[in-house]
């Protein structure tokens, strides 16, 4: 009996341990891409980091990506494209960053990240667009 | 993109992994009351190790295949993916399901935790589509380490 007690006990600090670290790790990430810079474009739009080895990817990002509907999404294979995905720290996939037009990273989305998120931080980006336009 | 990818039937991998966990709670539960039962622990890496080089012979991916497929039981899944990731996730978790049968006698405790631990990212995995294998892989691919 003791022994499975205590390898639960083991096994739940392993698991909060890795929450915890991934949590740390991909505030560093977006801390560190936070100045990264791409392509500058007429409209905000999204770099889309995915690869091949990626399911979550095709089951889950893709079909939230096509929710988006007129958004430009520049799909970019981390593995092959590793000094791109590297300026931005990109160390899980799927990995999305909302560009602005000027070619700012406005927010880093370390793992899928769902329709309406992408879409708030889209209005974000159109926002921050406008108000650079207009000043 | 290269061009790896192929069909895989998503519903043969979901039954592989409720077949890991499940295996893996009656051995943990089951040692409770009848020790004898951890034996499954070791039986478990070996089909989850046969399985990875031999797909013929993965176990609840055939009993998927030959059975729940055929009847009607489970419906099957086909994405656009690639097999290699999986594969590799599922190695992974034979491989230290080999290694906490290698403590199950001597230090029994570290013997369950880690067959545990390949039991909880089997679920993470089954419920939420996380593979912490694939992500490895995708790593190891990352680093030229692996090639497909």
């Amino acid at each position: 009996m003791s022994a499975q007690l205590w390898a639960l006990a083991a096994v739940g600090m392993i698991v909060l341990a890795a929450a915890g670290l991934e949590n740390f790790r991909s505030r560093r990430a977006r801390t560190l891409a936070a100045g990264a810079t791409a392509a500058p474009a007429p409209e905000p739009y999204i770099l889309y980091f995915t690869g091949d080895s990626c399911t979550v990817c095709r089951t889950h990002q893709e079909p939230a990506l096509a929710r988006l509907g007129d958004v430009r999404i520049d799909k970019v294979d981390a593995v092959s494209d590793r000094a791109l995905a590297d300026r931005f720290h990109v160390y899980t996939l799927p990995t999305t960053v909302v560009m602005a037009a000027d070619g700012r990273a406005l927010h880093v989305n370390y793992g899928y990240a769902p329709a309406p998120k992408l879409e708030r931080q889209l209005a974000e980006a159109r926002g921050t667009t406008l108000s650079a336009a207009t000043a | 993109m290269s061009t790896g990818t192929q069909v895989v039937d998503h519903a043969a991998l979901k039954v592989n992994q409720t077949g890991i966990v499940a295996t893996v709670l009656v051995a943990f539960l089951g040692s409770l009351v009848f020790r004898p039962l951890l034996v499954l622990i070791p039986l478990l890496a070996i089909v989850l190790l046969l399985g990875t080089f031999a797909p013929q012979l993965a176990l609840f991916k055939q009993l998927y295949f030959r059975v729940l497929k055929p009847a009607g039981i489970v419906k099957p899944r086909p994405v656009q993916d690639r097999p290699e990731p999986h594969n590799f996730a599922q190695g992974l978790g034979g491989v230290f399901l080999a290694v906490a049968s290698v403590f199950l006698l001597p230090v029994p405790v570290i013997g369950l935790a880690l067959a545990l631990l390949v039991a909880v990212l089997a679920f993470v995995n089954l419920a939420f589509g996380y593979c912490v294998g694939c992500q490895i892989f995708f790593q190891l691919e990352r680093r030229g380490l692996v090639r497909t």
